[in-house]
């Protein structure tokens, strides 16, 4: 009789429970619930597609002009932010790598430390610090207007709290990397003559390429999912020009009234198959670079 | 083999014990007590609810603040499991959630407490509990669109005669047009949905006909251009700013915010402040848009009737000891109290002063009222600071309305 050994379950086993009841199943269910009417109350009324159709065709539904408004908004949001929480972070890590940096560990605990506080919390001290009166805004530099509520300030200010929260997490990852980088690549380098600009691009970014897809990626499908900034921020304002995606989706679903859950349910999805999509293409295209 | 199985179980049991301690918490000597109560109010509810257990109740009531609390009511509610003893609940949530049967009536906890009857509540938040003459609420309180007024300013400007009749009307506060220094502004912008949703009531108007919502109608058209000749006077805090802080600063004469408010304005040093109506059109009539926590039972087949008449012992106590609660700032439903001469110490008894003043406290009862709130709260402030076209985005709001209630419709299968 052969044996059976329960230790990989146990192992597999905690993770694989949690997976499918947190995540799985809700998953599935969410991907149900699109394709129903539902108030979260009653049971589920099956529709088909006719959700999805009056998302995105049916261009006098109130429902259509949310999502449009708020895949732009999103889509704006991930443009602008993604691209500086690359850079920034990457910059940082190879500055923090300078033999005459001193303190590494402190200065790394201080631009991360800020992605652990809570997103409302800390958007009470940025409005605060970008009010008009009591900020910087007015009284370093001399704007006469309520960024909060006019454009393209408001988006500035959505992006600055972005970043300061998420260089700390994107960093720490390429530090780690560039610390794994053979040191005799940079010391061949060097006796040939490279400069540090040539090294960087010949030596460091092709040594972190996994590193940087998955860090691209990631954040990507983080800057979809964007809610708190704008949220706390903004309210979506002005004239709902910063008002995401995922805030229609939670408004439809848990705001005020009866639950639209259903609608709700297929707009998470259409967000979801743009996240796949988009994420599947920067894989594909940077690891064909790549290589 | 033996041991790795005896150890399988016990880890299955751990972990089906840790995840069943998840959703019980219920016994059936305890009623289970569920609010949105975050912040203050949930520490003054805290106090109410050991006052009421020092007593030695045969049930005690444990106090559970729930931040998402209607989230997770449709999903116990769905599944039956963990539903709550008892709730509090918002006056807008009672019609649909009396359509969908979420909630009990309380009748067989009322004709066990005689006490627990409209003539012993303020009239509206007692009958915004009654749909179809069945009772399913009991009143805690109504909190209400309120407007305080800075004593200083009013003197400074020489406009303490607005308060004259209790009733500041739109055209005593353009009559300070050009009056103010630099930098002072007559009303803010809080809460501003609230009042535009006062001046429909001012204006005679309503938001449903005949059942249907009326958003895009000529006196929402005319609440928002009476609150709109203010801003346009530049008389209101400039947009995107924080008028309420404003207000606090003592730049602003006037703000529309709630009564909850009283707390934190009093705290502030050197703010002299009072309370009065929210502004009005006319002369004639004023409101001040209200809403009130309920005292609720969720439907759940398990709820014992020992357990309801704990459940109305319990209310029982709280219409005659909810002093507590005034000090939250919020008027206080239970006519026993706003009736007791301390009461009166709280800045709020102004609006259970008279009957006139019990009257303006208006909570809107239409089924749909949350969408309707919900669109003039998303477009108000764009349509007061002239930033869209007024008649355009009256259609978008009355077609937000529409779709949301064309939804609940196909939801429910009609």
């Amino acid at each position: 009789m052969k044996k059976r050994s329960f230790t990989p379950y146990f192992f597999i086993g905690p993770h694989l429970i949690l997976f499918i009841v947190f995540i799985l199943v809700p998953t599935i269910y969410g991907i149900y619930a699109s394709f129903t009417k539902w108030n979260l109350l009653g049971d589920p009324v099956w529709v088909g597609f006719e959700n999805y159709k009056t998302i995105l065709f049916d261009s006098t539904s109130t429902f259509n002009a949310q999502f449009m408004n708020g895949m732009k908004n999103t889509l704006i949001f991930v443009g602008l932010s993604v691209p500086i929480l690359i850079v920034i972070p990457l910059m940082v890590a190879v500055a923090l790598e300078h033999k005459k940096v001193k303190m590494k560990g402190l200065m790394q605990s201080i631009l991360y430390i800020p992605g652990l506080i809570s997103i409302s919390a800390a958007a009470l001290i940025w409005l605060l610090i970008f009010n008009k009166q009591l900020g910087i805004t007015g009284n370093v530099f001399g704007s006469q207007i309520p960024w909060p509520a006019n454009q393209p300030y408001a988006w500035i200010i959505i992006i600055v709290i972005t970043v300061w929260g998420g260089v700390g997490g994107n960093m720490i990852i390429y530090r780690a990397s560039i610390n794994g980088v053979a040191k005799d690549l940079y010391e061949a380098a060097e006796m040939d003559g490279a400069g540090s600009i040539r090294k960087f691009t010949s030596i460091t970014l092709p040594s972190i390429r996994f590193p940087l897809i998955y860090t691209f990626v990631m954040t990507t499908g983080g800057a979809f999912n964007v809610f708190g900034q704008p949220l706390m921020m903004t309210k979506g304002g002005p004239q709902q020009s910063t008002h995401v995606l995922m805030m229609y989706i939670r408004q439809l679903a848990f705001g005020h009234g009866e639950s639209i859950a259903g609608m709700a349910s297929a707009m998470a999805v259409l967000l979801g198959l743009v996240i796949l999509v988009i994420s599947a293409m920067q894989y594909y295209v940077m690891n064909r670079n790549a290589s | 083999m033996k041991r790795k199985t005896i150890s399988l179980i016990l880890l299955t049991a751990i972990f089906s014990a840790l995840l069943s301690a998840c959703g019980s918490g219920s016994d059936k000597n305890t009623i289970v007590f569920w609010t949105p109560l975050t912040g203050d109010d949930g520490a003054y509810m805290d106090q109410i609810v050991k006052e009421y257990n020092a007593t030695n109740p045969e049930f005690k009531v444990k106090h559970v603040i729930t931040s998402d609390m209607y989230t997770k009511i449709s999903t116990v509610i769905n599944s039956g499991k963990g539903v709550p003893d008892l709730a509090i609940i918002h006056a807008d949530r009672v019609p649909g959630f009396v359509k969908q049967g979420v909630l009990e009536p309380l009748t067989g906890v009322l004709s066990a407490q005689p006490e627990l009857k409209q003539d012993n509540y303020l009239p509206q938040a007692w009958s915004t509990g009654t749909i179809s003459g069945t009772q399913y609420t009991v009143p805690l309180d109504i909190h209400s669109n309120v407007m305080y007024y800075n004593k200083d300013l009013l003197k400074k400007y020489n406009a303490e005669s607005f308060l004259d009749d209790n009733i500041v009307t739109i055209d005593e506060m353009l009559s300070l047009q050009g009056k103010l220094d630099e930098g002072d502004y007559v009303v803010n912008d809080a809460l501003l949905g609230w009042v535009i949703l006062a001046q429909v009531q001012n204006l005679g108007g309503d938001i449903q006909q005949d059942g249907k919502p009326a958003v895009n109608t000529e006196v929402m058209k005319k609440a928002f251009e009476s609150v709109k000749k203010i801003a346009d006077a530049g008389l209101m805090t400039p947009f995107g700013e924080d008028g309420y802080l404003m207000f606090q600063g003592g730049h602003v004469l006037f703000s529309t915010d709630g009564t909850w408010s009283s707390t934190a304005h009093a705290k502030v040093e050197g703010l002299n402040f009072g309370v009065t109506n929210i502004y009005s059109p006319t002369p004639d009539k004023f409101t001040n848009r209200a809403s009130s926590h309920l005292f609720a039972m969720l439907t759940n087949e398990k709820r014992t009737d020992e357990k309801e008449q704990g459940i109305g012992a319990f209310l029982e106590f709280i219409r005659q000891n909810s002093m507590e609660w005034a000090k939250a700032g919020q008027i206080v439903a239970s006519k026993q109290v706003i009736e007791s001469p301390e009461y009166k110490n709280y800045i709020q008894s102004f609006f259970t002063s008279d009957e006139k003043e019990i009257e303006s406290l208006y909570i809107y009862t239409y089924e749909h009222y949350p969408y309707i709130a919900e669109a003039v709260d998303t477009y108000c402030a764009d349509i007061v600071r002239g930033n869209v076209d007024l008649d355009e985005t009256l259609a978008t709001m009355q077609k937000f309305v529409e779709d949301k209630i064309a939804e609940n419709n196909k939801a429910a299968g009609q």
